[in-house]
């Protein structure tokens, strides 16, 4: 065994796994090459093992030299070495030998990199050096190539986590290489390392780690086609180990985070208050403001449990729905642009699509089916012909149907999008929305953090051509859509999009038109050979398909090969399906995922608590693709439950989740709040159940009807574009242009004035400037004048009240009882002392509304503005300071609109917190 | 000097207010900012500048690298002309370029190794190759920053038509662009939404109501030192208050107000004009301007795309800049630079009936003008088939060091981070003598 293995440096906490020495005897792994070249042998290198590692180790297959697209100085390598063949030709090639078998001194491999004029990339290595003996004993046996390919079982690496004590510190990793065959390798020195934060930690090219600042972070080992992370860690505080204080872990996601952080020395801030957990939760899980109302209940509720019963109850409101169908809207990419004139109705396909993830997202249909349904959907159901099935869209969209598009098993829009036709761009947009990969770099090179090659990707491929989307029918229906065709009274020049208008209008007026289909031809489609090739016939079907490298699909005899690809995405074991979708869940509560960023699983890229996205991952399978338990289970954790106030130990922790992290409000959540906020009694009562009006629930990119003139603040807040494959298509960013709407844009300045709004309610209530003019006078007066007075209106109400009623005036019975509450509970706070209001407000905080809303009650009239923003009370010195400026305006309707616009412009207002 | 509305509302009261407690009546309003701007000058001079951002990678072979003796399948389909500079010649799609030659420097045989986008494009714009575990700014969000106090507060210091890739980085948001999220239309008023005071407030009003906000908006108080999204938000607060309840703004966004023959040359598309409102802006006070013109990606249909659309625009608009800024004296003290995120492989694709070009950023051209550039001139070279840099060629690093150093800022100066770590402007650069005169 090489001694570097273990090179116990003093002061460090190593935590090796000791098992690793009994199941590895020493005398099976072979020394490294540094060792083994490093004197005279008869050792053939291999070519796979050893000489394209090393080109690795010596930069010569990277982007700036040979491994560039165009090669360099007339030598080309494959990115980082993966295409051993290529690679193996390269050398060979006619244009310029890099090997000379005849005389091996003189190949180029040998002599440009030790000669630093002759060599652009300078001198590389020595004569003396155990490289060049490795690669001229190699050529000197005559190059072989490795054929066949050795197959890496793993890479162990030692140790898996390294804790650092202080700054300086050093860790020699140990790699050892085990092929399929038994055969265990020391490759330390042919491995590539990075570190993904190399202040926290430094890795040499020897593999030697060397501890900088204190926080957690990575460095990655690359050798063939695996890659692995290894933890590194240096505490931030001296509360480690036994110093740690007692934190309590009531879910098993808190024992997890705070595992981790014990382990930095992190203690997690305390557990926010109920108001804060309210609005939270609300924003986050259903994309709303709380109601003032529901604020109070909640405020009142001395249910232990009261926070489980609100996730409970939101989990139940269309909103939960309506807002997470968006976000899945965006990962699959219900984009209007891209689906304009796929169907005869115009604006209808992103409407069906939204409409279709709904209605399983509110039915809590489990995510596996869900995705199933996009993924091996179809328009013809088994038995139906092509006749009836345009016969039964055309009813569907003249509204005759009892059925809705929702009500079809799968959402077939996914496979008709514009940029969407192709099998590669198809692959890539399948593997970012469902698989939370981006494989697009493998399209053209290995993937430089993963193990997927170019060829894994044209393999991948193959499960995405098969499916045709046809505009017409004419092309995969030909006999059916002529003898629909010819029962159409059409003018015959007509084609395209023109054809399809008039379908269009003719399916309108009642008559069955020929509809688009997304038909799948059976087995694999490849795409025919192009240019010199052309003539060629097409490759013959295979039996299997690989899937990025991890195993092969069988698909002999099976008819459409996206089934196998969706059997295989939501096996227990897949290592992507519910990984991606947990962890972006996770990141929409916390503003950062436990893999960051969370559309970028890769292995270079490893989650921040591993165990913490494991235990998400297989209780989500485990619950049967539940999406309401993961919600329940992150919601409900003390993790996510935490405040945003940080102590000493984490103010600068970003991402191991020991204090709730400030996120701006979401496109849609902030247009809607600012709605919400403005909106009259009557809008908050029917705030449930008017979600379809509201932004969190527009379909497309292109926003349509009533929610149209909110496409500009959508824009401005960030709301994802979904044309890129890519969840930074939505931008969480601030600017000031989102200031300069929120302070004076006049789509918010209509919204505080609109007539259904909540400021102009008051100004009808209070009739505007009169009434404070009585207030003022009315404040003057000594406390028995003032309850003399209002005694005196309660008995002409009263009076009124019972003529009224007689009447039968329904709508003057509302007003008048309304007036009479407001003057009873006037009438209760002047008889108490008037300082105690404010006290008295915030003990009585189940007061329902109609007991303390008054026509003259500007303090009640702060406290809701402040419950309908900021989902809490005012403190004591905020509600003086808000009377100073009601008393300073000229009108009720004038303050109020002030508070309101002050308000939604705090940055408590326009975050979550 | 800047022409000023004088039927706007609110900002002729505020600022006659300002001056009258000053004592300054008898100054004009332009003069009276000019003259708070100058007392805050007073460390060393710091350029405006305009970056353009050729989104999508544009062919070099195609536009200022031409090799018209390379073989066919490298040398494409395009001729080179002349250009008013004396042996330099660029493509025959670009005829404005070519008559202002001299106002531009071309730099070839620029060279990076990042071919995709976004890593490409967050390199050119910053100046720094990206990092995995932070995010540079970009020279908008470092200028701002450099410039501070030293800007009208009245106008937004840095403005993206109508969207940027320069985002503040670990600077924080405070430092992030006005995007006007918009582009100007030929002859239309334009101006950004908000910038202006609306809805029948007052003056007034709008100032009692930014009192209650500021007295009201205290709740993160304790984390203004340690979060950049607080500090920001507290700083947008005050920028959107001075902009709007000024006419500045709103006149220097404005484009209708220049005169038709003036605003000719820029054209009639959305590039042009977007041209127009950068030299307008930074006219009037604006510091830091990024324009865009995107689609270059041309992995298909290279000549087609450049030949009908890319380079006829980029031809009007950028030697209207060029020219609008010299006559409006304003090309001394604005540095301009334009690049894309790479350039495009040599040889042409033979994918698909009409070819393209892919990815290549080992070798590319940027542009450079103003302040001390030395226009007419070429620096730097790629080799016969511009497949690479003739010699050492010039990293986007270098450049940026001389685009900081012909701003007036010195990119080896050191940010902490909000972890505490330094970090410099730009890293690897050093400035490009040759290409300042």
């Amino acid at each position: 065994m090489n001694s570097n293995t273990t090179s116990m440096v003093s002061g460090l906490l190593l935590s090796l796994a000791l098992g690793w020495f009994t199941q590895l005897p020493a005398q099976e792994t072979q020394l490294d090459v540094t060792n083994r070249f490093a004197v005279e042998t008869d050792e053939i290198p291999d070519f796979q093992k050893h000489v394209v590692p090393l080109f690795g180790r010596l930069g010569c297959n990277g982007r700036a030299c040979h491994g560039s697209f165009q090669g360099q100085g007339g030598f080309q390598l494959s990115l980082f070495g993966y295409d051993f063949d290529a690679d193996h030709q390269a050398l060979f090639s006619e244009e310029s030998p890099r090997v000379d078998l005849d005389v091996v001194d003189e190949s180029l491999i040998l002599f440009k990199p030790t000669d630093e004029d002759e060599h652009e990339g300078g001198e590389r290595f020595s004569k003396e050096g155990w490289e060049y003996r490795l690669l001229s004993q190699w050529i000197a046996a005559g190059a072989p190539k490795a054929e066949p390919l050795h197959r890496l079982e793993h890479l162990r690496v030692e140790p898996q986590q390294i804790t650092f004590a202080q700054a300086g510190d050093e860790v020699q990793l140990s790699v050892v290489a085990v092929w399929e065959d038994g055969t265990r390798e020391d490759v330390t020195p042919l491995c590539r390392f990075r570190s993904n934060d190399d202040q926290l930690a430094a890795i040499d090219e020897n593999g030697r780690v060397t501890a900088g600042e204190p926080g957690a972070t990575h460095v990655v080992v690359f050798y063939d086609k695996e890659v692995q992370p290894i933890s590194v860690l240096r505490p931030v505080s001296e509360k480690v180990g036994k110093q740690y204080p007692a934190v309590p872990t009531p879910t098993r996601v808190d024992e997890l985070v705070v595992e981790q952080l014990s382990q930095m020395g992190i203690v997690p801030s305390e557990l926010a208050d109920d108001a804060t957990f309210l609005r939270r939760v609300s924003l986050d899980l259903t994309g709303t403001l709380p109601t003032p109302q529901e604020v109070e209940q909640f405020l009142a509720s001395d249910l232990e449990d009261k926070r489980s019963r609100k996730v409970e109850e939101l989990l139940e409101s269309p909103a939960y729905a309506a807002w997470w169908t968006t976000k899945l809207c965006d990962y699959t990419g219900n984009n209007s642009q891209q689906l304009t004139n796929t169907l005869p109705v115009r604006g209808q396909a992103e409407k069906d699509w939204y409409n279709w993830i709904y209605k399983r997202v509110d039915d809590n249909t489990p995510y596996d089916e869900l995705v199933s349904g996009i993924v091996t959907a179809k328009s013809l159901s088994p038995s139906q012909s092509y006749e009836d099935f345009s016969d039964e869209m055309c009813s569907i969209y003249r509204g005759e149907s009892d059925k809705n598009y929702s009500d079809l098993p799968g959402l077939t829009h996914y496979w008709t999008r514009r940029d969407f036709r192709d099998a590669e761009s198809r692959a890539i947009n399948f593997a970012y929305a469902f698989m939370g990969v981006r494989i697009q770099c493998a399209q053209c090179h290995k993937h430089p953090f993963d193990q997927w090659s170019k060829q894994d990707f044209d393999e991948f491929t193959k499960f995405f051509g098969s499916v045709v989307f046809d505009q017409t029918g004419r092309q995969t229906h030909a006999k059916e859509f002529a003898v629909l065709l010819g029962e159409l009274d059409l003018d015959g020049e007509a084609r395209g999009n023109q054809l399809r208008r008039q379908f269009g209008e003719l399916m309108k007026k009642g008559e069955t038109v020929p509809m688009p289909v997304v038909a799948v031809r059976p087995g694999v489609t490849t795409p025919r050979p192009q240019g010199r090739n052309r003539n060629r016939n097409r490759p013959p079907q295979p039996k299997s398909i690989g899937i990025l490298g991890q195993e092969e699909v069988a698909i002999q005899g099976v008819r459409d090969v996206r089934e196998p690809l969706m059997n295989w995405l939501k096996r227990e074991d897949n290592p992507y399906f519910a990984k991606a979708f947990v962890n972006r869940v996770w990141a929409s509560y916390f503003g950062v995922g436990i893999v960051e960023p969370a559309d970028d699983l890769n292995l270079a890229n490893p989650p921040s608590n591993a165990r913490l996205l494991d235990h998400l991952e297989k209780g989500f399978v485990k619950s049967g693709f539940d999406m309401k338990w993961l919600h329940r289970e992150i919601a409900n954790s003390r993790t996510y439950q935490l405040d945003w106030r940080t102590n000493e130990t984490n103010a600068l922790d970003k991402r191991h989740f020991s204090h709730a992290y400030l996120k701006r409000m979401p496109a849609e959540v902030m247009v809607d709040a600012v709605a919400t906020a403005t909106t009259n009694s009557k809008g908050l009562e029917s705030l449930a159940d008017n979600w379809q009006e509201r932004t969190i629930a527009a379909a497309g990119t292109q926003l349509q009807g009533p929610l149209r003139n909110r496409q500009f603040s959508l824009e401005v807040f960030g709301r994802s574009t979904r044309e890129s494959n890519c969840d930074c298509d939505r931008s969480d960013e601030a600017t000031l242009l989102q200031t300069v709407y929120l302070q004076n844009d006049q789509d918010v300045h209509a919204l505080l004035k609109r007539p259904s709004g909540w400021i102009f309610e008051i100004a009808r209530q209070s009739t505007a400037s009169k009434t404070t003019e009585r207030e003022r006078q009315f404040n003057q007066l000594p406390k028995e004048k003032k309850i003399a007075l209002l005694q005196n209106r309660l008995e002409q109400i009263s009076k009124t009240l019972r003529r009224a009623s007689e009447k039968g005036s329904e709508t003057q019975v509302k007003q008048l009882r309304r007036q009479q509450s407001m003057l009873k509970s006037r009438l209760k706070q002047v008889r108490m002392d008037e300082e105690r209001v404010a006290n008295q407000d915030r003990r009585n905080r189940n007061m329902g509304p109609e007991k303390s809303s008054g026509e003259l009650d500007i303090n009640q009239l702060i406290s809701e503005a402040y419950l309908r923003t900021l989902s809490r009370f005012p403190e004591v010195d905020e509600r003086t300071r808000c009377q100073a400026f009601f008393d300073e305006s000229e009108t009720v309707a004038e303050g109020l609109e002030g508070l309101v616009w002050a308000l939604i412009n705090t940055k408590e207002f326009r975050l979550i917190h | 000097m800047p022409r000023f509305n004088r039927n706007c509302d609110g900002m002729l009261r505020r600022d006659a207010l300002k001056v009258g407690v000053l004592g300054t009546g008898g100054l004009s309003l332009g003069q009276f900012l000019k003259a708070t701007e100058a007392n805050e000058d007073n460390g060393q001079p710091i350029r405006s500048a305009i970056f353009v951002d050729l989104a999508g990678g544009p062919s070099h072979l195609d536009t200022f690298d031409p090799k018209p003796n390379a073989p066919r399948e490298i040398r494409g389909k395009f001729a080179s002309v002349k250009t008013k500079v004396a042996g330099v010649e660029i493509s025959e799609h670009l005829p404005k370029l070519a008559k202002c030659a001299d106002k531009f420097a071309i730099v070839r045989g620029v060279s990076h190794t990042l071919a995709a986008h976004r890593l490409g494009s967050e390199y050119i714009n910053t100046g720094n190759r990206p990092l995995a575990s932070l995010e540079y700014p970009g020279y908008g969000a470092v200028v701002t920053k450099e410039s501070e106090g030293r800007n009208p507060p009245t106008l937004p210091p840095f403005v993206s038509i109508p969207s940027g890739g320069q985002r503040p980085g670990f600077l924080g948001v405070k430092y992030g662009p006005l995007n006007t999220n918009r582009v100007p239309q030929a002859g239309s008023p334009f101006s950004v939404r908000g910038i202006s005071m609306q809805g029948g407030m007052t003056l007034r009003e709008f100032e009692n109501r930014h009192k209650l906000l500021k007295d009201l908006d205290s709740t993160f108080a304790s984390l203004e030192q340690e979060s950049q999204l607080v500090e920001g938000l507290d700083d947008f607060n005050r920028k959107a208050f001075n902009m709007i309840t000024s006419a500045k703004a709103r006149e220097a966004f404005d484009i209708s107000k220049e005169t038709p023959s003036f605003a000719k040359p820029f054209g009639d598309q959305a590039f042009g004009n977007s041209c127009l409102l950068a030299t307008r802006l930074i006219e009037s006070g604006v510091r830091f301007v990024t324009l865009r013109l995107g689609g270059w990606d041309t992995h298909q249909s290279n000549f087609e795309r450049l030949a009908e659309n890319l380079l006829p625009n980029l031809d009007t608009g950028l030697s209207a800049l060029f020219n609008g800024l010299e006559q409006k004296g304003l090309l001394d003290s604005t540095a301009v630079f334009v690049s894309g995120e790479f350039g495009r492989t040599p040889k042409i694709n033979q994918r698909g009936t009409q070819p393209g070009r892919d990815h290549y950023p080992r070798c590319m051209f940027m542009l450079m003008a103003g302040g001390d550039v030395q226009g007419g001139q070429v620096v730097g070279e790629s080799d016969e088939t511009a497949a690479g840099p003739k010699g050492d060629g010039f990293a986007p690093d270098d450049v940026a060091a001389t685009f900081y150093r012909n701003i007036g800022i010195d990119f080896t100066k050191e940010y902490d981070t909000d972890t505490g770590r330094p970090i410099t402007i730009v890293r690897d650069g050093s400035v490009i003598r040759q290409l300042l005169g």
